[in-house]
């Protein structure tokens, strides 16, 4: 079977204050559809940074990056733009909602992106559905500033979802959240592999991570898998 | 079609959710541009009203732009020659110029000499120069006693002069060159004849210069003819009833014989000099010239009108550096949820292109305002002083100053809102979205 997507031989540079530094080393990953990948490393290792040009926020500098069977490792903004619009969806630590927009507005903003365009019907009912799939549907009317941080998380999930993306890419989403909330937001995502999507989850919990289907470690710039897989 | 309805539709909704966001914001760059749209409306509405009213008093008196203008010393055949010639044409009209009493028999006129009644003695000594100097010359009123009549121009007319001078009429109606000839002699007045001859009730018995008959005029109607001194228009045909064509044009104020020709009378012209020659008349006495006063005024106005269009420029200037200072810091605080909409699909030329749409707006609606604010003013202004300024009567706010203020407030949104979109376009979604 094609894997969603598939990275090899992938490196990355910045630019530091004064010297560049790698980043990534050559990194191979992998991700079929229905896969769960937990990605663990210290502060600073890059995993942002890999979540990045996995998402085409940025591009790799070397090596090869394929979705499906198309290669995209020097796919230009504009395609990259309808491509995270139509293949990626994104949790991050910080939700990143407008808090001047409903929490239904805010799940609208993935459909609202000039990529194609839906009636005011259809987006109301994609978006109550998506709402509904994290179990806040109730909450569609409220702003940010009046929900909880786990409720808030889930609208960013929504959001994520409301396109029906083949890939989840999520960064340290339940790094704000409390133990209990980060455990239903996780599995909230964990779910989302049910349907055939292939989620990339960032996290510092183990315990999270050990409910992923591979649980790799970036360290040095490399991807490797854990050595320390725990068993709950 | 599908694709650009969907780009236009996503991005209504997005300017509009920012501009929902920031009302006060948006009003109060909307204040800091405001007097600089405005001071832009100002100046070009004053401008074009000046202009309108220079021109409207300049046709009347000198004639439309190109008009071909030839003199002519009523001398010799000269007169009767051209009378001949342009008897019954359309496309060049002559002008006669006779003094005129109008009012009570062998009385002094109120105004002798034919000036404005209500500059007395303005032209009240006729004074002549020549190569010996200068000095009175006789009026023929000498020991008649004062009394109600009027000195006025007559001025003959050959055919329709209103194609080159469009006079308004103000009551009654203008002369009509169809039909023949009336014995008495109708008369059009122009509004300062007909405001002597209120003032002074005056009988109607015309007298002229050079006739011994005196003629009782009808008069069919007042015209606007941009003159300061009374004056009035009758056919030249009509005329001669009363005088021999010699005596047409013997004003001694008047410009002799006048013809004017539209510029597409060649022909005319070629006739009118041939005929003229062969009559006696001295080829070099022959003068042909083209009215252009648009051109020179619109020169010298144009000049006033860039210096204050500078100034207006300056204030706009401001009111941009104001929408630029709201839009760069709007755009700071707002780069979380530009990387957030890029990161969600939406193309950076999209957002760039709202952030300006944003700027556009609020110079459009700004120009609006101050267009609104232009005309309500000039209603007002109209509405209070068009009694004291007639050319502040019944005017229209000109549409260049409209087109001003848009374009003042589309530059003003381009200029405010250029810099804010590119930085919206260059934000790194990785740097920010990294957690
Ligand atoms: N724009 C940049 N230019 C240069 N260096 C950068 C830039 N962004 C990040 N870095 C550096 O790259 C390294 C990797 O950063 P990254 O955010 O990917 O780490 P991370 O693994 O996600 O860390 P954390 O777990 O704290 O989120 C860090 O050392 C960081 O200082
Ligand atoms: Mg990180």
């Amino acid at each position: 079977m094609t894997p969603l997507i598939r990275l090899a031989g992938v490196t990355k540079t910045l630019k530091g204050q004064e010297q560049p530094r790698t980043i990534l080393a050559g990194v191979d990953l992998t991700v079929h559809s229905g896969d769960s990948v937990a990605i663990l490393g210290r502060s600073g290792s890059g995993k942002s940074t890999l979540l990045s040009v996995i998402g085409l926020f940025d591009r790799p500098d070397e090596g090869q990056y394929l979705l499906g069977e198309q290669d995209i490792t020097r796919i230009p903004e504009r395609k990259a733009a309808a491509l995270r619009s139509a293949e990626f969806g994104f949790v991050f630590q910080r939700f990143f909602l407008l808090k001047h927009l409903t929490a239904a507005q805010n799940v609208a903003m993935a459909l609202v992106n000039g990529q194609g365009w839906l009636s005011r019907r259809k987006r109301k009912a994609k978006v109550l559905a998506a709402l509904d799939r994290v179990g806040i549907a109730h909450l569609a009317k409220h702003k940010p500033p009046r929900l909880s941080g786990g409720e808030q998380q889930r609208v960013a999930i929504a959001r994520a979802l409301v396109r029906e993306p083949r890939i989840l890419l999520a960064d340290e989403p339940t790094g704000a959240l409390d133990t209990e909330t980060g455990n239903l937001v996780v599995e909230a995502l964990r779910a989302t592999t049910d349907h055939g999507c292939g989620l990339v989850l960032v996290t510092h919990d183990r315990d999270h991570a050990a409910k992923m289907g591979r649980v790799l470690r970036l360290s040095d710039g490399l991807l490797n898998p854990a050595a320390e897989r725990v068993v709950v | 079609m599908i694709r650009l309805s969907g780009r236009l539709r996503s991005s209504l909704i997005i300017g509009g959710q920012g501009i929902r966001a920031r009302k006060l914001r948006t009003f109060l760059s909307m204040v800091s541009l405001f007097m600089g749209v405005l001071a832009v409306v100002v100046v070009q509405a004053g401008a074009e009203i000046a202009n309108r009213a220079l021109l409207a008093d300049v046709e009347l008196s000198q004639g439309k732009d190109g008009t071909r203008q030839m003199y002519l010393n009523p001398e010799g055949k000269t007169v009767e020659t051209a009378l001949d010639v342009l008897a019954g044409r359309t496309d060049a009209v002559a002008m006669t110029t006779v003094q005129a009493i109008i009012g009570e028999p062998g009385v002094k006129p109120v105004n002798e000499g034919g000036g404005p009644v209500d500059q007395p003695g303005g032209y009240g000594r006729n004074m002549t120069c020549d190569v010996n100097g200068c000095y009175e010359v006789p009026t023929g009123n000498e020991g008649a006693p004062s009394g109600q009549a009027v000195e006025l121009q007559l001025v003959g007319l050959t055919g329709d002069i209103r194609s080159f001078r469009p006079f308004r009429v103000d009551s009654g109606q203008w002369l009509d060159f169809g039909g023949d000839p009336s014995l008495a002699p109708r008369l059009v007045l122009n509004t300062k004849a007909a405001e002597a001859f209120r003032r002074f009730e005056v009988p109607a018995e015309m007298r002229l210069q050079g006739s011994t008959i005196n003629a009782t005029p009808r008069f069919v109607g007042v015209v606007e003819d941009g003159g300061y001194a009374p004056a009035a228009y009758v056919r030249s045909d009509e005329l001669l009833n009363w005088l021999g064509a010699g005596d047409l044009s013997s004003g001694r104020n008047g410009p002799g014989l006048q013809v004017m020709m539209s510029p597409a009378a060649s022909e005319v012209e070629h006739a009118l000099r041939a005929r003229l020659v062969a009559a006696g008349t001295p080829e070099e006495q022959i003068h042909v010239n083209t009215v252009n006063t648009l051109e020179r005024m619109s020169t010298e106005l144009s000049l006033m009108r860039w210096i204050f269009l500078g100034m207006a420029a300056l204030v706009l200037l401001i009111g941009v550096a104001g929408i630029l200072n709201v839009g760069l810091a709007t755009v700071g605080e707002r780069i979380e949820e530009f990387a957030l909409r890029r990161a969600v699909g939406t193309p950076r030329l999209l957002l760039a292109g709202i952030v300006l749409a944003e700027t556009l707006l609020t110079g459009l609606l700004t120009a609006a305002a101050a267009i609104g604010v232009g005309v309500v003013a000039l209603q007002l202004a109209s509405g209070m002083f068009g009694s004291r300024y007639p050319s502040l009567q019944g005017i229209e706010f000109p549409w260049q100053a409209g087109v001003a203020g848009v374009v003042a407030g589309l530059v003003a949104g381009v200029l405010g809102g250029l810099v804010p979109a590119v930085r919206a376009a260059r934000i790194p979604i990785a740097t920010v979205m990294r957690a």
